[in-house]
């Protein structure tokens, strides 16, 4: 441990007031279009701090005990060297990896760059394209004006993964980025942006973890996939923190003509992680798939809102999320079919299960549709349980102990929502964090 | 192990019948002062999650302003509907000014 904490790392000043927005921003080398973009944002930020947060989304989620002020942008990258659940799980075309919110791992293999394909660093990318970057970026999907946690994001912006896939360029490798917190007291603002244009494919497997199991730390993230007519895209994010990790994070995927989104997201850890996930389907015949794997133990509070809309008609979206918990955790899930008038034909599905391992635990489910077509399939449901205590007792006459049957048990559970993962590596990545957590073979 | 006691507060901020909002062990807590005694709970009603903060405090009773819920303030008890479940309560002890709080 103290390896790690006696990086160099050397923090601005704790706090993010305008003095220290720009002391952050005289640490950068950018052009001065983006710069203009961070400027607007923070203005945006100080208006919004003013501002109450949507209390529909926000009502749930205590952000109480939460101080911004013990957090700051580090000036340098913890190291390079990171134990991570997925990376050694499947061979990547391409690896990018950020920790402590600069970029330590940059590689593609040379025939996807030969295809034209970009896989690299943000900072990199704002400096030397531009015109790939500009009108995707904060512009389509997630919004700076969109509340108070994406403005401050889009103002101190730390970087982040870029996957540029050119028109009709099928990658059949997944590509890996991972986002990673090492020192103490660190804020990241990491942001994944992935462009397919028309026709492409690929498949983008990220994960966010940290270097120790005690050093506190903030993500405020933000997440844009960007699918052209008849692309395909498989992304996946295993949020995989240690328990003192703040997670705030806005993440949209916008889905055009005929295109396919599958999206599965993991959360095991932080110490409070709330995420707004958008589908939105734009195009006709678009179709979206999400999802969720989330196990919360002692104190943790996983909070989800998700939001799917139909834009066009014909579309699909599906979402499944499963969530475990156990101890005193909390997790919050609330969804929202929307269905615009134009959007006839549609089929619209969102399911959240949670199995509750413990007295003190508590989920909150609450799905929602709000419908303005009226020719449209749209169901949803929620169901919370406890684990029946004559499983237990069936499998431990049978030899297992109380812990391998409970894992037996909250793994069945899972599959529900494995068996809709294409990519065996996140089936086992998943089924692995799970194990660890319940604290199997330790 | 048992945590330490911690200095969180000093009498002279809350007045006799008083409270106060603060964080500590990373959890929003409330702090009562009741005649001689001061008295800590989590800031979160075991009915619906939400704060407790600005409910009613009568003797040793603390309502939620949402649904009614009350809670003893001292042990952490459900004293009525909707609530079912206790609230967390916190060791407190008083040295000369000092209010000293310990994580359960």
């Amino acid at each position: 441990m103290s390896s790690v904490l006696a990086s160099p790392a050397v923090k601005t000043a704790p706090g993010f007031t305008a003095a220290q927005f720009e002391a952050f921003l005289r640490t950068l080398d950018e052009p001065a279009w983006f710069t203009a973009r961070r400027r607007a944002a923070f203005d945006v930020y100080l208006q919004k701090l003013q501002e109450p947060l949507n209390p529909e989304e926000y009502k749930r989620v205590d952000l109480r005990a939460f101080q911004p002020g013990k957090f700051a942008v580090s000036s340098a990258a913890g190291p390079a060297r990171f134990e991570t659940l997925l990376e050694k799980k499947a061979e990547f075309g391409g690896a990018v990896s950020h920790i402590d919110g600069h970029c330590v791992v940059n590689r593609l293999d040379e025939r996807l760059t030969a295809q034209g394909v970009l896989f690299g660093s943000l900072s990199e990318f704002v400096r030397n394209k531009r015109e790939i970057l500009e009108p995707h970026l904060m512009a389509r999907a997630v919004l700076p004006g969109a509340d108070r946690f994406s403005a401050w994001h889009a103002a101190f912006c730390t970087g982040g993964t870029v996957l540029y896939v050119p028109r009709n360029v099928s990658i059949d490798v997944p590509l890996y980025s991972l986002i990673g917190l090492s020192a103490a007291g660190v804020a990241d603002f990491s942001h994944t942006l992935v462009i397919l244009e028309d026709g492409a494919s690929a498949t983008l497997l990220e994960e966010t973890g940290s270097a120790t199991a005690e050093n506190a730390g903030l993500h405020v993230g933000a997440v844009e996939l960007l699918v052209g007519a008849g692309a395909n895209l498989r992304y996946v994010q295993l949020q995989n923190w240690n328990q003192h990790v703040w997670h705030l994070a806005r993440q949209a995927g916008r889905v055009e003509r005929n295109a396919t989104l599958q999206w599965t997201v993991g959360g095991i850890g932080a110490r409070l992680a709330h995420i707004h996930q958008e589908v939105s389907l734009d195009g006709a015949g678009a179709s979206g798939e999400v999802n969720g794997v989330t196990f919360a133990t002692d104190r943790q509070l996983l909070s989800y809102y998700t939001q799917q809309t139909h834009k066009a008609p014909h579309t699909r979206s599906d979402l499944l999320y499963k969530d475990v918990l156990r101890d005193h955790a909390r997790v919050v899930w609330r969804g929202m079919i929307r269905v615009d008038p134009a959007a006839q034909l549609t089929d619209g599905y969102q399911r959240n299960d949670s199995l509750l391992l413990s007295e003190d635990c508590r989920a909150d489910a609450i799905p929602g549709l709000e419908i303005e077509a009226d020719d449209v399939r749209c169901t949803h449901g929620a169901t919370a349980g406890q684990v029946d205590a004559e499983q237990i007792f069936y499998c431990m006459c049978r030899g297992l102990s109380r812990y391998e049957a409970m894992h037996m048990i909250v793994e069945g559970f899972f599959h529900g929502v494995y068996d809709r993962i294409a990519v065996e590596a996140v089936r086992e990545t998943l089924s692995e964090a799970v194990k660890r957590k319940l604290g199997i073979g330790q | 192990m048992m945590s330490e006691f911690e200095k969180v507060a000093t009498l002279d901020e809350i007045p006799a019948g008083g409270r106060k909002s603060l964080v500590f062990d990373e959890r929003a807590v409330l702090l009562f002062r009741v005649g001689e005694g001061v008295y800590a709970v989590e800031d979160v009603c075991s009915h619906d999650g939400q704060p407790l903060t600005d409910g009613k405090l009568a003797g040793m009773s603390i309502e939620c302003p949402r649904h009614g819920a009350r809670f003893d303030i001292s042990t952490g008890r459900p004293l009525c509907m909707p609530a079912v479940e206790p609230i967390a309560t916190f060791e407190v002890r008083v040295q000369g000014n000092d209010i000293l709080l310990r994580a359960p």
